[in-house]
C-alpha cells in the first residue's frame, strides 16, 4: 500500500511540476512562439496607460492607430498586417525597460515605438542599444536623448519635438512681444524636475539672447502634481514682474490657472505658457484668462489646412477623444515606420530599417511647408511646426499663431550643441 | 546532516536549478523574469529580516536598494572601477549609509521607527532628484552602465549576466538563512517578542538591531545592483516610498513567518503584474483585489498558511501517537492487574 501511495504522490508531484512549468511557459514564453508565427509585423509600444499621465498613452496609441489602421485596411505591407502590442510601464523606468524587453523577447515585436515619458525613454534607449531593433522615441522631448553623442544608438530615432527647438522658437517670439510691450522683469513658474528646469532655463536663455533687456527676477518651482499653488502664486505676485513664463503642463497647469485666477494674476502681467495650447488642457480651464500666450502643441487650426481638419475629424471619430501633441508625434512615428518598411519590402531588420529612416522626409501637415525630416546627423525630427499664439477660451483656442522659422533654430542649436560639448 | 549543511545543500540545489533554466533553452523572457524577480526578491527578503525577524517595520528600505544601485552605477560610469570593485564599493557605501541611518533610528520603537526611516528615505530620494549634475536627477543615470570584462566574465552577455545574478542572489539568500538560524537570529526573535526581557538577559538590544539593520541594507543594496545591471541604469524611483511599499506587499503576499515567504510574494506580485499588464492597464486594481482577498480571506501569506497547516497536522499526528501509546499503556496495566 505504502509503495502505491508513494508512487501516487510522486505522480501528483510530477503533474504539479508539469503544470507549473506549463503555466510559467504560458505566462512568459508561449506567446512568443504562437504570435511569432502569425505573419503580422508586430510593433511594441511601451507607454504610460495608468495614473495621472494616462492621457499620454491614450493619445499616443490613438496617433499610431490612425496610421496603422489605414495601412491594414489597404492590405498591409506586402500583405502583412501591422499589429500593435501596447504595454503599460506605469511610468517607472525599470518597468519600461522590462516591458520593452518582454515586447521583443516574449511578444515577438520586431519594432519598438517608445511612447514613454522622458525617464522611461532613456531606459528604453539602453534596451535598444543592446538588442538593436528599430526604435522610435515618440514622446520624449529631452534634448540630450538624441543630441548627446554619448547616448547615441544607431537604430534609435526621435519623432517627438525637442526641448531646445521649442526654447529657441519660443524665446524669439517672447522677445518680440517683450520689446513691443516693454516686458523687462520676468518671473518663472515651472515644475520642479528635469523637464521643467531645463525647459525654463533654455526658454529664458533664448528670450534674453533675442532681447538683452530681459531679466529674471523670480523663480518658482512647484512640485510635480502639487495640489495647492497658493504659495507659488503669491510669490509670483510679490515679484511684481512684467511677464511670467511657465512650463507647467496637464492637470497641474489647469489647477495653477484656476487658482491663480482667484488672485487676478493674469490681469497683472503677461503670461507665456508653452503647454497651454493642447487639447485636454486648454478646454479644461474653467475660467479662462485673457492675454495668455501659448506654445504650439496640437491644434486643428495649426496649420489651417483641409488636411489638418480632416485628420482631426478622423482622429476624433475613430479614437473617441481629441488628439494632443503626443498624437501627432506618434502619427509621424507610424508614418516613418510604414515608409521604412515599404523601402525594405517588409524586412524588419533593425539596421536596414534605420538606414531607410535616416534622413527620411515625409509629407505631413505637421511640418513647415508640409513635410518633416528625420535629420541623419543626430536621428531627430526637424522642420515640424513650432510657434506661439494667443490663447482663447473657446474654439479654435488659439489666435494669431506665428510659426517660427527653422533657419535661426538650426543656427542657434549648433551653438548650443557646442556649448554642451555635444558637437 | 546538520541544519546548516542541509540549508547549504538546498542553496546549492537552488543555484543548480536556476542555472539549468538557460541550459534547457528557456526563452529570454523567462530569464528576464527571474533576474527581475531576484533583484526585488532580495529587497523583500532583506526587509523581512527587519519586519519578520526583528519586529522593525521599516518604511524606508528602498533607500538602500537605491543606494546600492546608484553607488554601483556611478562607480561603473566613472570608468575607474572593475565590476567586483564597484560591487564592493556599493556594498560598503550602503553599509555606511545604513550605519548612520540605523544608529539614529533603531533606538525608536514601532511607529516612530517606521516614520523616521520613511523620512530618511525621502531625504535620500530628494538628494537624488536635486543633485542633477551627479545623479542625473529625475532622468536617472543615463547612457547605460558599462560592463567591462573581469576574470573572463562578460556581463554584457545576457547568459553570463544571468549566471552572475543567480550566484549573487543565492549567496545573499544563503547568508540570510544562516543568519536567521544562528544564535544571532534567535536573539532577533527574542528582541521582536520582548525586547525588555532581551535587555534583562544581557543582550545589547540597540547593537543587535543596528547590526541587523546594516546587514539587511547590504542585501537590499545587492538587489539594487542586480536591477541596475538588468536595466543598465539607475532611477530615482528605486528609492521612492512606493518601492518600499511594494516590498511590504511582497512580504504580505508571501508571508513573513516562513523564510522564503517574501520570495514567494515577489514571484506572485511579479506574475500578477506581468499577466495583468498584458491584458489590462488596471494593474493596481487587480493587485488591490488580490491583496484584499489575502488580507481578509487568508489573513496571512500563503506560505504562512501552508506552514501553519503542516504544523497542525504534525502536532495532530504526534498527539495521535501519544494517545495510542497512552491507550496501549492503559491496556497493559489493565491486563497486568
Amino acid at each position: 500500500m505504502s509503495s502505491i501511495g508513494s508512487r501516487r504522490s510522486a505522480s501528483r508531484r510530477q503533474i504539479l511540476k508539469g503544470a507549473g512549468v506549463l503555466a510559467m511557459t504560458g505566462v512568459v514564453g508561449t506567446p512568443a512562439i504562437v504570435k511569432g508565427q502569425s505573419g503580422a509585423i508586430k510593433i511594441g509600444v511601451p507607454t504610460v496607460l495608468s495614473g495621472r499621465v494616462a492621457i499620454l498613452g491614450q493619445s499616443s496609441v490613438g496617433g499610431l492607430k490612425v496610421v496603422f489602421d489605414k495601412v491594414n485596411e489597404a492590405g498591409g505591407i506586402n500583405g502583412r498586417k501591422i499589429e500593435l502590442v501596447v504595454r503599460d510601464s506605469k511610468g517607472a523606468p525599470q518597468e519600461a525597460a522590462k516591458v520593452t524587453r518582454d515586447l521583443i523577447n516574449n511578444d515577438g515585436c520586431q519594432i519598438i515605438i517608445d511612447a514613454e515619458a522622458s525617464s522611461g525613454a532613456f531606459a528604453v534607449q539602453e534596451v535598444i542599444r543592446e538588442i538593436g531593433v528599430l526604435c522610435i522615441h515618440s514622446n520624449s522631448e529631452t534634448s540630450s536623448l538624441t543630441a548627446d553623442p554619448k547616448l547615441h544608438v544607431p537604430t534609435a530615432f526621435r519623432t517627438a519635438r525637442q526641448g531646445i527647438h521649442d526654447a529657441i522658437g519660443g524665446g524669439d517670439y517672447a522677445a518680440k512681444i517683450a520689446k513691443a510691450k516693454g516686458l523687462k522683469k520676468w518671473a518663472t513658474c515651472s515644475p520642479d524636475y528635469a523637464y521643467g528646469r531645463s525647459n525654463t532655463a533654455e526658454f529664458m536663455e533664448y528670450a534674453k539672447h533675442f532681447d538683452g533687456n530681459i531679466q529674471v527676477v523670480e523663480e518658482s518651482w512647484p512640485k510635480l502634481f502639487q495640489p495647492d499653488y497658493t504659495e507659488v502664486v503669491t510669490k509670483v505676485l510679490n515679484a511684481k514682474a512684467d511677464a511670467m513664463y511657465s512650463a507647467l503642463w496637464g492637470g497641474d497647469l489647469v489647477a495653477f490657472i484656476d487658482q491663480a485666477n482667484l488672485y487676478g494674476l493674469f490681469d497683472k502681467q503677461a503670461s507665456f505658457m508653452v503647454n497651454l495650447g493642447d487639447y485636454g488642457v486648454v478646454d479644461q480651464v474653467k475660467q479662462f484668462p485673457q492675454g495668455v500666450y501659448s506654445g504650439g502643441r496640437y491644434n486643428r487650426t495649426v496649420p489651417p489646412t483641409k488636411e489638418n481638419e480632416d485628420w482631426y475629424q478622423n482622429y476624433v471619430k475613430t479614437q473617441k477623444h481629441k488628439p494632443t501633441n503626443w498624437s501627432w508625434e506618434n502619427d509621424v512615428a507610424a508614418q516613418m515606420v510604414v515608409e521604412a518598411l515599404k523601402k525594405t519590402n517588409g524586412d524588419t531588420n533593425g539596421k536596414k530599417l534605420a538606414e531607410a529612416i535616416k534622413g527620411m522626409t515625409i509629407k505631413t501637415q505637421f511640418g513647415v511647408g508640409g513635410s518633416v525630416t528625420m535629420r541623419a546627423e543626430d536621428n531627430t525630427l526637424v522642420n515640424y511646426i513650432i510657434g506661439y499664439g494667443l490663447s482663447l477660451s473657446k474654439e479654435p483656442y488659439i489666435a494669431d499663431f506665428q510659426t517660427s522659422p527653422w533657419e535661426p533654430i538650426y543656427e542657434l542649436e549648433k551653438q548650443w550643441k557646442k556649448k554642451q560639448g555635444y558637437a | 546532516m546538520t541544519g546548516r549543511w542541509r540549508d547549504l545543500a538546498w542553496a546549492g540545489a537552488g543555484l543548480i536549478a536556476l542555472l539549468l533554466v538557460p541550459v534547457f533553452g528557456a526563452p529570454p523572457a523567462i530569464r528576464d523574469f527571474i533576474m527581475f524577480g531576484m533583484a526585488y526578491g532580495l529587497l523583500a527578503m532583506s526587509l523581512n529580516l527587519l519586519i519578520g525577524y526583528s519586529g522593525l517595520v521599516s518604511f524606508g528600505h528602498a533607500m538602500f536598494f537605491a543606494s546600492g544601485a546608484y553607488a554601483f552605477g556611478l562607480a561603473m560610469q566613472s570608468g575607474k572601477f572593475s565590476i567586483p570593485a564597484a560591487f564592493a564599493l556599493a556594498i560598503v557605501f550602503t553599509a555606511a549609509l545604513a550605519l548612520i541611518v540605523g544608529a539614529i533610528c533603531v533606538r525608536l520603537n514601532e511607529i516612530y521607527f517606521a516614520f523616521l526611516t520613511l523620512a530618511f528615505q525621502m531625504l535620500f530620494y530628494n538628494v537624488i532628484l536635486g543633485w542633477v549634475s551627479f545623479t542625473g536627477g529625475d532622468q536617472g543615470l543615463m547612457g547605460g552602465i558599462p560592463r567591462p570584462k573581469f576574470l573572463g566574465i562578460d556581463l554584457a552577455d545576457r547568459t553570463q549576466l544571468y549566471v552572475f545574478c543567480c550566484v549573487a542572489f543565492i549567496i545573499c539568500i544563503a547568508i540570510l538563512r544562516q543568519l536567521v538560524t544562528s544564535p544571532f537570529g534567535y536573539t532577533l526573535r527574542l528582541i521582536r517578542d520582548n525586547q525588555e526581557r532581551a535587555a534583562f538577559l544581557g543582550v545589547n538590544v540597540p547593537l543587535v538591531k543596528l547590526t541587523c539593520f546594516v546587514i539587511s541594507a547590504c542585501v537590499a543594496g545587492v538587489g539594487g545592483i542586480l536591477l541596475t545591471l538588468f536595466v543598465s541604469g539607475a532611477y530615482p524611483n528605486f528609492g521612492f516610498w512606493t518601492t518600499s511599499g511594494e516590498a511590504i506587499f511582497m512580504i504580505l503576499l508571501g508571508g513573513s513567518n516562513v523564510f522564503l515567504g517574501p520570495l514567494v510574494g515577489t514571484v506572485i506580485l511579479r506574475l500578477l503584474n506581468d499577466i495583468t499588464v498584458t491584458y489590462t492597464s488596471h494593474t493596481e486594481l487587480v493587485l488591490g483585489i488580490v491583496i484584499l482577498i489575502l488580507v481578509l480571506g487568508l489573513r496571512k501569506g500563503p506560505l504562512d498558511l501552508i506552514a501553519e497547516r503542516l504544523e497542525n497536522r504534525r502536532q495532530a499526528a504526534a498527539q495521535a501517537v501519544r494517545d495510542a501509546a497512552d491507550a496501549g499503556a492503559a491496556e497493559t496495566r489493565k491486563g497486568g492487574s
